[in-house]
C-alpha cells in the first residue's frame, strides 16, 4: 500500500481524516466484506452454518485459483479471456482421457487418473502456450488473441463431447479429489491455499515474478534493463492456462463427469472482476495475488449472501454490477492523485 | 503500452486520416506508408476470396437471394460493430452492449404492450417503442460514460458492471420471459418494410453508417475522439473536453446498439430478455477483425462494416456448406486471431 502512504503524508494532518487514512491503509475490501458478513449473519441463521461456510470456501477456491492466473497475466499487461473456455476444455479432456485410459489399461486406477490429470493440465498449458506465443512473438493484443482462443477452445470442448457429459472415470478419482475431506474441509480449499502461497512466493521472491512486474510497469524500461520479455510473457499465459485447467479438473472431480458447460463466460468475467477488485491495475505492473484471493472470497460471499437473503435471482446481477463498479471507483478515487492524468 | 511510453513517442495526432488507417499509429510510426494500399485492400480482397471459395463449394452462395440475405444479416452486426468501434477509438470498449440490446428489446416491447399493442394507433406505438428503447440505452451509456470518464474506472470494469446491471434489468422487467405481441406496424418499420427494393435493415445500416462516417471524419466531436484515443494527455493539453466527449461516445455507442436492438426485436417479433447473448464479444471481434485498433485512435465505419461483412459471410458460407456448428466456433476463433496477426504483419513490413 505504498500509494496509500504517499497519500497520507501528502494530505494534511486534520484529525477528521484519520478515518479516511485507516480506510486507505487497510483497503476497502476487508471493510466491505465485514459489512456483508455481519449484515448477512444477522439476517440469516444459515449464513454462518458449517455447511454454508464450507460451501463458500470451496466455491471461492475455484475462483481464487483462476483469478491468481488472471492477475499474473494482467500484471504483465495482458488479458486472458480464454480461462472460462479452458476450464470446460480441461474438464472434457480429463474425463475423456481418464475414461479411455481406465478402459484400455484396466490396471491400478491411479495410472488412469494420472494420465487424465496430465492430459487435462496439458490442454490448459497448450492453450496458454498458444496465447503467450501469439502475444509475445506476433505482438498482438492479448485481449484479441484470447478472444479467439476462447471461441476455439469452447468449440473444441463441445466438438469432443457433442455437448453430452462424459462419464466413465474411475470412481476413486471422484472420491479422492472431488469429495474427500481433510480436517473437515474439502481438498479444493487446500489446493487453492497451496496455489495462492506458491503464487505469492513467485511474485515476491522469484526473478520471474519480479520481471512480470517490471514488464507490466514499463515494457521499454524492462527491455532496456535487459529483461527478456518473450519467455516471461509466455510464462504468464501458461500459468493462467494451467491454473484454469486445474480448476477444470477439480470441478470435474466434484460433479463426477466431464462437461463442456463448466466454466464459461461467467467464470472468465468473474476472474477478471476478482483481479480488478483485488487491486490489480489493468494498466499493468500493480497487483498482489493474496489480495486477489480475498477479492475472490468477497465475490463468492456476496453471491451467497444475496441467495440466502432471498434476493430475487433476476435482481442479483444488478447488485453485483453496482458493487463491482463501486469497489473499483472508490479504490481509484483513493489513489487518484498519484500518477495519472 | 504504458502511458509514459505513449507520451514519449506519440506524435501530435494528425487530422488528415480518413476512416481507414492512413495515419501511422504511435506503434507503427514511420514504417507503414508504403503499405497503405495493401493495408486498405487486404480485407476486401480476403472478402472476395472468401466468397469465391465458398461459391466453388456451393453454388447457392452467389445467388442474388443469398447475397441480399448476407447483406441483411450483416447490417445488424455492422450496427453493433460501429457502436463498439466508437468507444474502441477512445481506447475503451463496451462489454454491456449485448445486455443493452436485451434490455432495449424487452423495454421497447413492454412499452408497446403498455400503449395497447396492435389495437392502438400504429405510429404512437412505434414512437413509444423508440422512446423507451433509446431512453434505456442512453441511461446505460450515460452510466458507462460517467463511470469511465468522471470516476476514472477502467472501461472493462465499468462496462462489466453495467453488463450485469443490464442483464438484471432485462430479466426483471420481463420476468425472464419473452414479451409477445409486437404489433405489425413495428415489424413493418424495422424489419419487413423496404425502400427502393432494399430491405429496411440494409437501408438503416447504410444511412447510419454514412452519418457516422460524416460525424467521425468531418465534425469536431468525431476528430476529437481520434485524438483522445491516440493520446489522451495531448488531447487534454490541447483543450479538448475529454471527459464530456468520452461520456458522449459511450452514449452514442449505446444509442447505436439500441437501434440494432429495435431492428432485431422487429425481426424476432417479440422482446427477448437474452437477445443480446454473445453480441458484446461478437461486436468487438467484428470491429477488431476489420482493423479497428484496441490501442485506440485507429479505425472507422469502414473497418467496422468490413469486419461485420467478413464474419457474416464466413458463417453464412459455413452454414451453407454444412460445417458443424462447433467447428464454426473454432474457425471463428482462428479467424479473429489471424485477422489481428495479419494486421500486425502489415504494420511491421518494412
Amino acid at each position: 500500500m505504498s500509494s496509500a502512504t504517499t497519500l497520507s503524508t501528502r494530505s494534511g494532518h486534520a484529525s477528521s481524516q484519520e478515518m479516511l487514512h485507516l480506510v486507505l491503509r487497510i483497503g476497502l475490501l476487508p471493510i466491505l466484506m465485514a459489512i456483508v458478513i455481519i449484515g448477512t449473519s444477522l439476517l440469516s441463521p444459515y449464513f454462518l452454518g458449517w455447511m454454508n461456510v464450507v460451501n463458500i470456501l470451496r466455491m471461492a477456491s475455484f475462483l481464487a485459483i483462476i483469478a491468481c492466473g488472471q492477475a499474473l497475466v494482467i500484471i504483465a499487461g495482458g488479458f486472458d479471456l480464454s480461462v472460462g473456455a479452458v476450464v470446460a476444455l480441461a474438464s472434457v479432456v480429463t474425463a475423456k482421457a481418464m475414461a479411455a485410459a481406465s478402459a484400455a489399461i484396466g490396471g491400478p486406477e491411479i495410472v488412469a487418473i494420472a494420465i487424465g490429470i496430465a492430459a487435462g493440465l496439458g490442454s490448459g498449458i497448450a492453450v496458454g502456450l498458444f496465447n503467450g506465443l501469439c502475444v509475445s512473438m506476433l505482438k498482438v493484443s492479448g485481449f484479441v488473441v484470447t478472444l479467439g482462443t476462447m471461441s476455439a477452445a469452447a468449440g473444441i470442448g463441445l466438438l469432443l463431447t457433442n455437448g453430452i457429459p462424459v462419464y466413465g472415470m474411475p470412481n476413486s478419482f471422484v472420491q479422492a479429489i472431488g469429495r474427500s475431506q481433510f480436517l473437515g474441509f474439502p481438498l479444493a480449499i487446500y489446493i487453492a491455499l497451496a496455489v495462492i502461497l506458491a503464487m505469492v512466493f513467485v511474485q515476491r521472491r522469484t526473478l520471474f515474478g519480479r520481471y512480470v512486474y517490471a514488464i507490466g510497469g514499463n515494457q521499454e524500461a524492462a527491455v532496456v534493463s535487459g529483461v527478456s520479455i518473450r519467455p516471461h510473457l509466455v510464462g504468464t499465459y501458461v500459468v493462467s492456462g494451467g491454473l484454469a485447467a486445474l480448476v477444470g479438473i477439480l470441478l470435474t472431480a466434484l460433479v463426477g463427469s466431464g462437461q463442456a458447460s463448466l466454466g464459461g463466460d461467467a467464470m472468465m468475467l468473474q476472474s477478471i472482476a476478482a483481479a480488478v477488485i483485488g487491486g490489480v491495475s489493468l494498466r499493468g505492473g500493480i497487483g498482489r495475488v493474496e489480495v486477489v484471493a480475498v477479492a475472490a472470497l468477497f465475490l463468492t460471499i456476496l453471491g451467497n449472501a444475496l441467495n440466502l437473503l432471498h434476493i430475487d435471482s433476476r435482481i442479483q446481477p444488478i447488485f453485483l454490477g453496482l458493487i463491482m463498479v463501486l469497489a473499483v471507483a472508490l479504490d481509484e478515487f483513493s489513489r487518484r492523485r498519484t500518477a495519472r492524468v | 503500452m504504458s502511458d509514459a511510453n505513449l507520451t514519449a513517442t506519440g506524435k501530435a495526432p494528425g487530422l488528415e486520416g480518413k476512416a481507414g488507417g492512413e495515419r501511422p499509429s504511435a506503434r507503427a510510426s514511420g514504417l507503414s506508408f508504403g503499405n497503405t494500399w495493401l493495408r486498405k485492400l487486404a480485407l476486401p480482397i480476403a472478402l472476395v476470396a472468401l466468397l469465391g471459395g465458398f461459391a466453388l463449394a456451393d453454388d447457392r452462395i452467389l445467388t442474388s437471394y443469398n447475397l441480399l440475405n448476407i447483406a441483411q444479416q450483416a447490417s445488424y452486426l455492422a450496427l453493433f460493430a460501429m457502436a463498439q468501434m466508437v468507444v474502441i477509438l477512445t481506447r475503451g470498449f463496451d462489454l454491456s452492449l449485448g445486455p443493452t440490446v436485451s434490455m432495449v428489446s424487452v423495454g421497447a416491447a413492454l412499452a408497446m404492450m403498455g400503449m395497447g399493442g396492435g389495437e392502438a394507433n400504429g405510429l404512437v406505438v412505434v414512437a413509444a417503442a423508440i422512446l423507451a428503447g433509446f431512453a434505456l440505452a442512453v441511461a446505460c451509456g450515460l452510466f458507462n460514460g460517467v463511470v469511465v470518464a468522471l470516476l476514472g474506472v477502467s472501461p472493462l470494469v465499468a462496462t462489466l458492471g453495467s453488463m450485469n446491471i443490464a442483464i438484471g434489468v432485462a430479466t426483471t422487467i420481463s420476468d425472464g420471459r419473452p414479451v409477445q405481441g409486437v404489433p405489425a406496424t413495428f415489424s413493418q418499420t424495422f424489419y419487413t418494410g423496404s425502400i427502393l427494393g432494399l430491405p429496411i435493415a440494409i437501408v438503416i445500416a447504410i444511412v447510419v453508417g454514412g452519418a457516422l462516417a460524416f460525424v467521425l471524419s468531418r465534425t469536431v466531436f468525431g476528430r476529437s475522439l481520434y485524438i483522445i484515443g491516440t493520446n489522451p494527455q495531448a488531447a487534454a493539453v490541447a483543450g479538448i473536453p475529454v471527459k464530456r466527449l468520452l461520456v458522449l461516445a459511450y452514449i452514442l455507442c449505446s444509442a447505436l446498439a439500441a437501434l440494432g436492438a429495435l431492428m432485431m426485436t422487429a425481426r424476432t417479433g417479440s422482446g427477448e430478455p437474452n437477445l443480446g447473448g454473445t453480441l458484446s464479444l461478437q461486436s468487438i471481434a467484428a470491429a477488431v477483425v476489420g482493423g479497428t485498433s484496441l490501442a485506440g485512435g485507429r479505425g472507422g465505419v469502414a473497418t467496422a462494416v468490413l469486419g461485420a461483412l467478413f464474419i457474416t459471410i464466413l458463417s453464412n458460407g459455413m452454414n451453407l456448406t454444412r460445417i458443424d456448428g462447433y467447428v464454426q466456433m473454432i474457425v471463428l476463433g482462428a479467424i479473429v486471431i489471424l485477422g489481428v496477426v495479419l494486421d500486425r504483419l502489415r504494420l511491421d513490413t518494412r
